[in-house]
């Protein structure tokens, strides 16, 4: 058993090296000097100027603007959907299926179909470079995503748990508070952490409707991407910290996505 | 907003403590540049207190040059001015869907060159000649006819009417990385398409380096082949929009052009856009590129690898003549705005001579577009890179664009023939079409683009 | 009806009170409870998405161009799009892309995907940590992902260039040539999503209960077994609804495409999404793109439709 265990994180270690090549060599992008971009040779003089150039102007703004955006679209998709995936997973009713499936339609639109009908709108309503305005727009597709996972996660955890209680005097809301939400809790941490992402890494949409105040990093990065020459040094360091906060929130997430909580389930 | 202008204000209050000599020779010039009778009245009310002007360029070394010279205009006008400079794509794509929208956020913008013929021919600038023809709003030293007549030519609608003031004029030549290569070779830099056929044959390969590079944007790096083998892009622009791209001529440029990228091009010749072409010559990777001056005079640069070791010439001439491209972008006002006469103010302002003087003493701008500062001692070295001075190609190369064969760019659904000989090229190229093939294809599939857009032919 | 007699309905009895769900009441109660969990959603989906679609599907009525704005009430030929999208080579060129796109990166990702949740389903601390660096791909912004890629695949620059042709196996530009391109971007679109499914896939496996496994292997099951039998069932819904959603995504693929090779070589990588995209956006021909982008959707929801029939057959009903 000892040595199957290191057969297993060794291919995890290798698998890894292989996976991360492409986000390690940009990283070593970021640290060198202009002119040697690049150069293919393993050793030059690290710089932090690339980094240093980044925190004057624009980018720190629309690093912060991210944040907001995605936590706010995360919290307002899953508080919308979750509810909805559970009804959608234990209510049985006939156009269930139907229903789900138009759940998921909204989500098929390419944003090429959306954003003109959206900047006109949005420049109506006053919302063109706002944060409000992202917000809105990304829940035409995270919600889908949080329907369709939840439900698929709620359908995971056995009904006959929630019908014990139900029977015992609980409420339709509470049996999902108390019983299937613990038990769907690796669901909802996986499915918060690609809302989260999902909101974090729009282009389109932020590229559209938003001009310099509501500006996000992925805009912020192709902005980079100057007219006489792309400032490579700035735009792997932005691509890197841009990394930063996903990977903080999937580690502060990662508590749900541990099995634990699954033990105990119903004794056939 | 008003957030957005609060933040500005501070940043702008600390550059002007540090600009203030700046400041008080620039608000003199502007004060002159005011217009008789409009001249800020001693401790008075200043002639734009209260509007506010949106204005939006992309990112080119101009328009940032520019930023630190707005706080000038601010204070002789009492104005108060937005100004950003996002990237090129990012600009293009905003004010695309901004101007065809019908939009009214901005009061002064950049007409980007590859858009000319869509935004000026659908409409969405206005035509400035009613302010040039004021002499309140224009005043006489300002000489618009100061501008180089190949800049503007490219700025008029077919009746002649005026919608941009071009800030640059950026010239199609040629570049070579690795000159000393080609003087091992016993060759000059090339003047003919046979030339450089030769040339690129001689030098293929020394010192390990492909010999031909110019950017993927074949709908402007090609054509000036395109048209010295004696082809077009349309029959007779503006009148007759018929496009010609299956002509023998044109076929026969196709075959030479694709034929110098696969022989002479580095690897995935066809996937090298302008900013990896720029990145790729610098670093001494590539030789030979016919592009931009914009981005060879980066040849010279303080990071650039081939400092020492490039050269420059004119566009090279084919059978039926030399017609190199001119790239220019100028200021124009939507058609939107709310703030017109402020923001020709601002036009006028921005592109006069003592600003643009200032531009060239004080940061060494040397891409502009005023002949008489193009002729001044002050200008004298500032376009010289390795000692070549591309000063006089540039000149040459504007006289030469004022001829008419750049009328192409202006027709507004050019943006589709364009992607049609991207396409054309690169299957040539890429050895999935014979050149005949590929130009026919190219030519049906324009002829449809064109219906769909309800031209009729 | 419930097999087994939990303790509750034991309690229940012998407090003579009638099991609520007896109740008349309960079945409307609970109705409406689910329904107030479900119509919040729907009502905002409703909002947003109702409008830009009906906007969608009345503009590809017309030959709308914002260059002539009177054609946006031009009503004259209202399937006029659709015929010239039939006979349109390049549209039926971009569809087949498309197709052959999205069949390989679902396949990949849901392949690689599945394999990597597998391999960091043992339990322990160390795999839990790798676990989170396997998410970067996904979590760093498309564009800078798509700028990556391009790099690794110019030949002149590429790290991985220069390694194979120093082992001996030099390879040509991929992203030029036709033949090649469509796979590099399938392997970039691979690299960057499969992610999304391994999260999925482990969030599963992390919820199967533990009996039925312990069980399994006490009686001799070997890891091969485990998997056929106990595992892949348990998982296969969370595949389904993971490939669903790969799948409509990749329908949207466009930073890749847009950065590695323009559509191009030629039209060799030119999917429906970026045809639409250039046809919307670069050439303003806004009647003609929303045609496409209509008959995408309408594609796209009757895929999806018919493979959850399929994945419907598994669901664990009661």
């Amino acid at each position: 058993m000892i040595s199957e265990r290191a057969v297993v994180h060794g291919a995890a270690v290798l698998l890894l090296a292989t996976v991360l090549f492409p986000a390690l060599w940009m990283l070593q992008l970021s640290f060198r000097a202009g002119g040697d971009i690049f150069d293919l040779s393993l050793t030059f003089t690290p710089t932090f100027d690339n980094y240093r150039a980044l925190w004057t102007g624009l980018f720190p703004g629309s690093f912060s603007n991210s944040i907001v955006v995605s936590l706010a679209a995360t919290a307002l998709s899953l508080l919308l959907g979750v509810p909805a995936a559970y009804a959608l997973s234990r209510c049985r009713f006939r156009a269930r299926r139907s229903i789900a499936l138009w759940i998921l339609a909204t989500r098929m639109a390419p944003p090429v179909a959306f954003t003109i009908p959206f900047f006109l709108a949005y420049r109506f309503l006053g919302l063109i470079d706002s944060l409000a305005g992202l917000v809105v727009i990304y829940l035409t597709f995270n919600l889908a995503l949080v329907v369709w996972m939840m439900r698929n996660f709620f359908d995971g955890v056995p009904r006959a748990l929630e019908e014990a209680a139900w029977i015992d005097g609980c409420g339709v809301w509470s049996g999902f508070r108390l019983i299937a939400l613990p038990l769907a809790a690796p669901g909802l941490g996986a499915t918060g952490v690609l809302c989260f992402i999902m909101s974090w890494n729009d282009f389109f949409y932020a590229l559209i409707l938003t001009r310099t105040r509501a500006m996000t990093a992925p805009v912020a990065i192709v902005n980079f991407m100057q007219y006489e020459g792309w400032e490579w040094g700035k735009i792997a360091a932005g691509g890197t910290l841009v990394m930063l906060p996903v990977v903080v929130f999937s580690v502060v997430v990662r508590r749900y996505l541990v099995r634990g909580l699954t033990a105990g389930g119903v004794k056939e | 907003m008003g957030k957005e202008g609060e933040a500005k204000k501070m940043t702008l209050l600390e550059r002007r403590l540090r600009r203030r000599q700046l400041l008080r020779a620039g608000a003199a010039a502007a004060g002159a540049l005011l217009l008789p009778g409009r001249a800020p009245a001693q401790g008075g009310a200043k002639p734009l207190s209260g509007t506010t002007l949106n204005i939006a360029c992309w990112s080119s070394p101009y328009a940032k040059l520019l930023t630190d010279y707005v706080p000038q205009f601010e204070e002789a006008t009492g104005a108060k001015v937005n100004y950003e400079t996002p990237s090129f794509p990012i600009y293009n794509q905003r004010i695309d869907v901004e101007l065809s929208t019908g939009g009214s956020s901005y009061d002064v913008l950049n007409v980007t060159f590859i858009y000319i013929g869509r935004w000026i021919g659908a409409g969405w600038f206005v035509p400035l000649d009613p302010y040039l023809k004021d002499p309140q709003k224009t005043p006489a030293d300002w000489e618009p006819g100061d501008f180089l007549p190949g800049a503007t030519a490219a700025f008029k609608d077919p009746s002649g009417r005026l919608y941009a003031i071009p800030w640059t004029a950026d010239i199609y030549m040629a570049g070579a990385a690795r000159y000393d290569l080609f003087e091992k070779s016993g060759k000059t830099m090339p003047d003919t398409f046979d030339g450089v056929a030769d040339a690129m044959k001689a030098v293929h390969m020394k010192d390990g380096i492909p010999a031909f590079l110019p950017e993927n944007h074949y709908g402007w790096s090609f054509i000036p082949w395109l048209q010295g083998f004696g082809g077009n892009v349309f029959r007779d622009p503006p009148e007759d929009l018929t496009p010609v791209l299956d002509t023998p001529e044109a076929i026969a440029a196709a075959d030479f052009f694709a034929k110098l990228l696969r022989d002479y091009g580095p690897d995935g010749v066809i996937s090298y856009t302008y900013d990896q072409v720029v990145a790729t010559l610098k670093a001494g990777r590539a030789n030979y590129s016919p592009n931009g001056q914009i981005f060879l005079v980066q040849l010279g640069a303080k990071d650039s690898k081939v400092a020492g070791t490039c050269n420059f010439s004119m566009c090279p001439a084919g059978p039926k003549g030399r017609f190199p491209g001119v790239a220019t972008h100028g200021w124009g006002i939507p058609a939107g705005s709310n703030n017109k006469d402020a923001a020709w103010q601002f036009i006028t302002w921005a592109m006069s001579k003592p600003i643009i003087r200032q531009m060239v003493v004080e940061r060494g701008y040397s891409s502009i577009t005023r002949r008489s500062l193009i002729d001044s001692p002050e200008f004298k070295g500032k376009l010289t890179v390795n000692g070549h001075d591309i000063v006089k190609i540039y000149l040459d190369t504007i006289a030469l664009g004022a001829q008419g064969y750049m009328k192409y760019r202006t027709i507004y659904v050019y943006p589709q023939v364009d992607k049609q000989i991207d396409i054309a090229i690169q299957n040539i190229a890429s050895g999935q079409l014979s050149a005949t093939a590929a130009m026919t294809q190219a030519q049906q599939d324009s002829l449809a683009e064109l219906k769909r857009a309800g031209i009729k032919l | 009806m419930l097999a087994v007699q939990p303790s509750s309905i034991k309690r229940a009895a012998e407090n003579r009170r009638p099991a609520r769900t007896a109740l008349p009441n309960w079945r409307r109660e609970q109705r409406r409870a689910f329904t107030f969990g479900l119509l919040p959603a729907l009502l905002v989906l409703v909002a947003i998405t109702l409008g830009p679609t009906i906007y969608l599907i009345v503009t590809s009525l017309t030959p709308l161009d914002p260059v002539h704005p009177h054609s946006a009430a031009d009503f004259s030929d209202p399937i006029g799009n659709y015929r010239a999208l039939m006979a349109d080579r390049r549209f039926l060129n971009s569809l087949e892309v498309q197709l052959k796109l999205s069949a390989a990166t679902v396949v990949l990702q849901l392949a690689v995907g599945l394999g990597v949740a597998l391999l960091l389903n043992a339990g322990s601390r160390f795999l839990e940590a790798v676990r989170t660096a396997f998410i970067l791909p996904m979590v760093l912004p498309p564009i800078v992902v798509a700028v990556v890629w391009k790099v690794i695949f110019t030949p002149d620059v590429s790290p991985m260039h220069r390694a194979l042709t120093a082992i001996g196996l030099p390879v040509h530009s991929l992203i030029a040539n036709p033949d090649t391109a469509l796979g590099a971007i399938a392997v970039a679109d691979t690299w960057e999503w499969f992610p999304f499914t391994m999260l999925m896939v482990l969030a599963s496996l992390q919820m199967i209960p533990a009996e039925p496994i312990d069980a399994a292997r006490i009686d001799g099951a070997g890891r091969l077994a485990l998997f056929r039998y106990i595992l892949f069932p348990y998982i296969r819904p969370t595949l389904v609804v993971a490939g669903l959603f790969r799948l409509i995504d990749s329908i949207k693929a466009f930073p890749l495409i847009y950065v590695l090779t323009n559509g191009g070589p030629g039209t060799a990588t030119e999917v429906t999404n970026y045809y639409a995209f250039v046809e919307s956006f670069n050439f303003s021909y806004w009647g003609y793109g929303s045609a496409i982008a209509t008959l995408m959707v309408a594609g796209v929801l009757l895929l999806s439709w018919f493979i959850g029939r399929l994945g419907v057959e598994a669901e664990r009903d009661d």
